[in-house]
C-alpha cells in the first residue's frame, strides 16, 4: 500500500488491536468485513480517530448521538452496539432507555440537547442543514472543534448504519426492544420540513466553520492525496480544523478506494456518482464526474450516469451494480439479501460486493460531512444535472427512466439546433449558414492545435468537409458548436499526425519538470498595454502563443483567448478540471517569460 | 508565514480567484512581504489580462470566404 506513504507503520496497524480497545471486543459488524482486510483497516481507522476518544466533545456525547441516529433508523445492531458500549462506559440503563425513548426526556443540558437534535437532522435530512444551525450551536456554547467533530461522528453513524443494513451482522449484546415510540410522526425532527425548498439568494454560503491553512509541506496527507487525485478537493481542504479527523479520513479513502484489487477505480466512482446523484448532491456529482474523466470515461459517459445510469452504456451487471448501491444508499428501508443475492448471480464475488457496500458506506459518510460543514464545490456539476434536479424536486419526484437517447443539452438552448435540423435533412444552404456563424471558432480551435497560421486555414476546408460528412450523427448530447470544434481538432489532429516530429498532445504531466518555476523576476510595467499599440500588443501575444507546446497552447487558447471557463475547457478536451488547471498554469507562465523582456520596468524605453 | 514553495503550490488557484478566505489570507501575507512572489503574481495577473484582451488571431470574416466558397462548391458538384 505504497499510496499511504508510510508503510512501516502501516504494517503494525492492526484494526482488530483498535476495535479491542475502543469496544473491548471485535464487533460482529467488522468481523462481517473479513473478505476484505483493507476495508476493515479504513474502518478501525474512522473508528479509533472519530469514536474512541474523547475529543472536543466526550465520548459519552458521541455515543448518545451514534445511539440516537441508529435508533431513529431503526437498526438495530447498531442500537445495541451503541447501548452496550454507553453502559461499559458508566451511563445508568435507565437513562439509556430515556435516550431510546424520547431524548427530550433523558435529562440532558439544554446545549445537549441542541447539539443531539442537530446531529439527528443531518442524519435524517442533510440537505436541511444551514449556515444559521451551525450559528445555533456556537450560540448555546460549542466551539468550531466541537461542531466539526460532532459532523463528523454522525458521518460515521451512517457509514456504520449502512454497513449494518447490507450486512446485516448478529447484534453482539441482546438486542434492545426498540420502542414503538419512534415512528410516532410528533417525534420526527420536525424544523427540517419547509427548510429543503430552494435556498435564497441571499443566503450565507459554505464552508460554515473556518479552515486554517495546512500545506502539503506541513500536512504530508495533503501530498498524498494530491498525488492520487490530482487535486486536493475543498472536502478535505474544509476540514483542516481538526487534522487528526482528517488524517484518519484520508486514510481510509485510501484505503477504500484506490486499489483495483476487487472493483475496479471506475466501478467505485461509478458507484459514488450514482448514488450522489441519487441525494442530490451537486458537490459529489462535480467532483465524481472528474474523477471518473480522469479514469478514461468521456463527459458524457460520466453525466449519463449523473442523470440516469440506466440508459448509460455500462454493462448490465455494472448497471445492476450501481441499482444496489443507490437502493442501500438512498432506500435503505427497502434493502433486502435479494439485491445481494442478485449481485452474486450476475457474478460479483463476494469481496466486490463488500466493496461496494463499504464504497456506499463512505459515500453516505462523505454526503454528510460536505451537506453539515456547507463544503463548496470544486468543480461545476454538469448542467444536465442541475437541471434535472430542479424537475425532480417538482410535483413528481420521479426517477423513471426515459426511453430513447436522453438529451444531455437542452437543446432549447442551442441558438443553432434548428438549422441544424435543416442541414440534416440536406440543406447545403442551412449548413452553410451554420458554418458562417462558427469560422472564428474553428479557425482558433485549429491554431490553438497545428500552431501556424496558414496551416489552420488549410484544415479549415478538411474540416469544414468531414463536418458535411458526419453532420447526420450528430445527436445533440452537446451543443452543435462544441461538436464542430471536435470536429475542428479531429481535422487538426490527423494533420499533426502527418507532421514529422510531432509533439504529443497527451503526454503525461507529471513526467515534465514539477517544479516549473519562473526565470524573469523583473517588477513589470504598471500599465503595460498603455506604452504600447494594440497591434504591437496583439503580434506579441500571438507570437508567444505560437511558441508555446501543443499541448499548453490549447488550453490558453480556449481559457484565456476563447474565455471559456475551467470546466467547459475539461469537458471540450475530455480532461480533469485538475489537469486543466496544471497545464494552464504551466502556459501563463510560459507566456510570461515571453512577454516579460517587453513589459518590464527597465523595457520601457526601447518600447517607446 | 508560508514559503514560496507553499505559496507557489497555491499559485493556480489564487490566479482564479478560487481560494479559501483563510488560503487568501496567507497568500496575501506572504505576498506582501516576497518581493519575488509578488513580482511573479503581478507580472502572471498582466499576462491573463494582455492575452484576454488582444483579440489572437481574429481574423475579419473575408479571410474566410474564399475557403467556404471553395467547400459550398465542392459540395454542390457531388449533389449534382
Amino acid at each position: 500500500m505504497s499510496f499511504l506513504g508510510d508503510v512501516g507503520r502501516e504494517q503494525q496497524f492492526d484494526p482488530f488491536l483498535v476495535f479491542r480497545e475502543g469496544f473491548a471486543f471485535v464487533p460482529n459488524l467488522v468481523q462481517a468485513q473479513s473478505a476484505l482486510p483493507r476495508a476493515m483497516t479504513a474502518h478501525a481507522k474512522l473508528e479509533e480517530a472519530v469514536a474512541f476518544r474523547d475529543g472536543a466533545i466526550s465520548r459519552i456525547h458521541k455515543e448518545r448521538i451514534l445511539l440516537s441516529i441508529a435508533a431513529h433508523r431503526r437498526d438495530k445492531y447498531c442500537v445495541a452496539l451503541d447501548s452496550g458500549v454507553l453502559s461499559s462506559i458508566g451511563v445508568p440503563r435507565v437513562q439509556i432507555d430515556d435516550l431510546l425513548n424520547d431524548y427530550r426526556q433523558a435529562g440532558l443540558s439544554a446545549p445537549d440537547q441542541a447539539l443531539l437534535e442537530f446531529c439527528l437532522r443531518l442524519s435524517r435530512n442533510a440537505s436541511s442543514v444551514r449556515f444559521e444551525d451551525i450559528e445555533a450551536l456556537r450560540t448555546v456554547g460549542f466551539g468550531d472543534q466541537a461542531i466539526v467533530e460532532a459532523v463528523v461522528v454522525t458521518a460515521l453513524a451512517l457509514y456504520r448504519g449502512t454497513l449494518s443494513v447490507a450486512l446485516g451482522p448478529e447484534p453482539d449484546f441482546k438486542p434492545l426492544e426498540l420502542p414503538v415510540a419512534n415512528l410516532r410522526a410528533g417525534h420526527e425532527v420536525t424544523h427540517a420540513v419547509g427548510a429543503t425548498g430552494g435556498r435564497p439568494k441571499t443566503e450565507r454560503r459554505g464552508p460554515y466553520v473556518p479552515a486554517p491553512f495546512l500545506s502539503r509541506s506541513t500536512f504530508p496527507p495533503f501530498a498524498i492525496v494530491e498525488k492520487s487525485h490530482g487535486f486536493i478537493p475543498n472536502f478535505f481542504r474544509a476540514q483542516t480544523l481538526r487534522p487528526d479527523l482528517l488524517e484518519a479520513e484520508l486514510d481510509a479513502v485510501s484505503l477504500i478506494l484506490l486499489s483495483e484489487d476487487s472493483l475496479t477505480r471506475a466501478q467505485k466512482e461509478s458507484i459514488l456518482l450514482a448514488v450522489s446523484a441519487a441525494n442530490l448532491n451537486s458537490y459529489c456529482v462535480a467532483v465524481h464526474c472528474n474523477l471518473l474523466r480522469g479514469l478514461g470515461l468521456s463527459a458524457e459517459q460520466a453525466d449519463q450516469i449523473a442523470v440516469d445510469h440506466h440508459l448509460s452504456n455500462l454493462s448490465k451487471a455494472d448497471i445492476a451494480l450501481l441499482d444496489f448501491a443507490v437502493k442501500l444508499g438512498t432506500r435503505f428501508s427497502e434493502f433486502s439479501r435479494e439485491d445481494t443475492a442478485k449481485l452474486q448471480t450476475l457474478g460479483f464475488k463476494q469481496e466486490q460486493i463488500l466493496e461496494s457496500i463499504v464504497v456506499t458506506a463512505l459515500n453516505n459518510f462523505s454526503n454528510t460531512l460536505q451537506m453539515g460543514l456547507g463544503i463548496e464545490p470544486d468543480f461545476e456539476p454538469p448542467s444536465v444535472f442541475e437541471k434535472n434536479k430542479v424537475n425532480l424536486s417538482g410535483a413528481q419526484p420521479t426517477l423513471m427512466p426515459r426511453e430513447g437517447v436522453v438529451h444531455l443539452v437542452d437543446t432549447t438552448q442551442d441558438a443553432d439546433s434548428e438549422v441544424v435540423a435543416q442541414a440534416q435533412g440536406g440543406n447545403l444552404q442551412a449548413f452553410e449558414e451554420l458554418v458562417r456563424r462558427h469560422t472564428q471558432l474553428i479557425y482558433r480551435a485549429l491554431i490553438a492545435i497545428l500552431g501556424d497560421t496558414a496551416d489552420a486555414q488549410d484544415a479549415m476546408q478538411d474540416t469544414l468537409l468531414s463536418a458535411f460528412k458526419h453532420i447526420g450523427g450528430f445527436q445533440g448530447r452537446s451543443k452543435f458548436s462544441t461538436w464542430l470544434v471536435s470536429i475542428a481538432r479531429n481535422a487538426a489532429l490527423q494533420r499533426l499526425r502527418g507532421r514529422r516530429n510531432t509533439e504529443s498532445l497527451d503526454q503525461d504531466d507529471s513526467q515534465d519538470d514539477r517544479d516549473f518555476r519562473p526565470r524573469q523576476i523583473a517588477a513589470w510595467q504598471e500599465n503595460p498595454e498603455q506604452n504600447h499599440s494594440k497591434s504591437e500588443i496583439r503580434q506579441l501575444v500571438e507570437r508567444g502563443l505560437l511558441q508555446l507546446p501543443a499541448k499548453y497552447r490549447i488550453i490558453v487558447m480556449l481559457r484565456d483567448v476563447e474565455q471559456l471557463s475551467t470546466d467547459d475547457v475539461a469537458r471540450q478536451l475530455g480532461l480533469t478540471v485538475p489537469a486543466v488547471k496544471t497545464r494552464l498554469l504551466r502556459g501563463r507562465l510560459m507566456l510570461r517569460e515571453w512577454l516579460a523582456p517587453h513589459l518590464t520596468t527597465s523595457a520601457r524605453g526601447a518600447a517607446q | 508565514m508560508i514559503t514560496c514553495d507553499e505559496f507557489f503550490a497555491e499559485f493556480a488557484d489564487y490566479l482564479e480567484n478560487q481560494v479559501s478566505p483563510e488560503v487568501r489570507q496567507e497568500l496575501e501575507l506572504h505576498l506582501s512581504q516576497c518581493r519575488a512572489c509578488y513580482v511573479l503574481y503581478d507580472s502572471s495577473r498582466k499576462t491573463i489580462k494582455i492575452v484576454s484582451e488582444s483579440n489572437s488571431f481574429e481574423l475579419p470574416q473575408k479571410v474566410f470566404d474564399p475557403i467556404i466558397d471553395r467547400v459550398m462548391s465542392k459540395l454542390r458538384t457531388e449533389r449534382s
